[in-house]
């Protein structure tokens, strides 16, 4: 199976690779996994206000699930939450032009974003750090 | 089981007769297991399995068809990618398990996605040691520091299948709410095959490095 131009631009200069720290306040941290092929994803917000200022991601997984991290923090970077929510797999998709059986790659993005966000608002909420796991997790379906 | 149409004789396999040597139009729904001629259930014994497998390839091997009819021998053809089939997925244990639940109506792996977050940080970590120990240059702390990672993993490996065996040993009702609990181990299985595989293949490059 043939990558597309999109895909291979992204897998070989991976926007926003890194790592943020996930006990600042202001950071909002989401993993994921796919268990099709078993990649995973972490993808991390900064917040200010209600506007993403930052975001990283890292990936252990195949080309397209990299280029759809790295796209879905290029997207997110400057974006409201709100708008943030919006992103659907579908949308990856499209500018990725990802096949079928790559699909799922883009599912990950997008829960990832969720995942990231719903933790973000849990911190705000202020509540125990025993009960953020779970609802970590519970964002990101 | 079934008799043979020619001979009248008791099928082992619904591929063809071992007493009369008939090849048979194998059909579209016949199982893994009903071509291995094996009842449904996790707790296979892999000398029989070999057995059968040698036993059955005999009948349906495309070369004693080589100068045959047409229709023959793509029965032969089809016959033995059947077999070859089956026996990939009733000889691994992943996969075995993997078709019974399906079997079973037991949730899918998309059904059944989302992992505990604790478990995808430490695949996560896993991972991090991976990518770490393929960026220092060999015999490096980073490197040694793999050994005992996938030994653990391989451990936890072998952990999760035997958990995995007893939750389908006996064969649990169709439709059972514990099958959920079989499939979230099946994918942690996924995700420990996949870091695995990685282990491996960097070890494999070391060594041809070296």
């Amino acid at each position: 199976m043939a990558y597309s131009d999109k895909v291979l631009d992204h897998y070989n200069e991976p926007r926003n690779v890194g790592s943020m720290d996930k006990n600042a306040k202001d950071v909002g941290t989401g993993v994921v996994g796919a268990p099709e092929c078993g990649d995973v994803m972490k993808l991390q917000i900064q917040v200010e206000g209600d506007t993403i200022v930052d975001a990283k991601f890292k990936t252990f997984g195949c080309g397209s699930a990299i280029a759809s991290s790295s796209l879905a923090t290029e997207w997110i970077k400057g974006k409201k939450i709100e708008e943030a929510m919006e992103i659907k797999n579908t949308d990856i998709v499209q500018e990725l032009s990802l096949p079928p059986v790559k699909i799922h790659c883009s599912v990950l993005a997008e829960d990832a974003i969720k995942a990231a966000i719903s933790n973000y608002k849990h911190k705000q909420d202020g509540e125990t750090v025993g009960a953020e796991a779970e609802k970590q997790t519970e964002g990101a379906q | 089981m079934s008799t043979c149409p020619s001979c009248g004789v008791e099928l082992e396999t619904p591929l063809g007769c071992a007493a009369c040597g008939a090849l048979l139009e194998l059909g579209a729904d016949a199982t893994p297991f009903e071509i291995l001629g094996l009842p449904i259930g996790y707790d296979v014994d892999p000398t029989d399995l070999r057995k059968r497998l040698l036993r059955f390839s005999r009948l349906v091997h495309p070369d004693f068809y080589a100068t045959a009819d047409e229709a023959l021998r793509s029965r032969a053809e089809s016959g033995s990618a059947a077999l070859n089939s089956a026996h990939e997925i009733v000889a691994d244990d992943a996969r075995r398990a993997d078709w019974l639940l399906r079997a079973l109506e037991g949730p899918s792996e998309t059904d059944e996605r989302q992992m505990p977050q604790e478990f995808l940080m430490e695949v996560l970590e896993w991972n991090e040691a991976l990518e770490e120990a393929r960026e220092s240059a060999p015999g490096s702390g980073a490197r040694s520091a793999l050994t005992p990672l996938e030994e653990t993993l391989n451990a936890e490996r072998a952990s999760v299948l035997a958990e995995v065996a007893r939750s389908l040993s006996p064969t649990p009702a169709p439709g059972a709410p514990a099958l959920t609990e079989t499939r979230k181990r099946l994918n942690a299985l996924r995700y420990l095959d996949r870091t695995l595989a990685e282990m491996r293949a960097l070890r494999l490059e070391q060594a041809a490095n070296r």
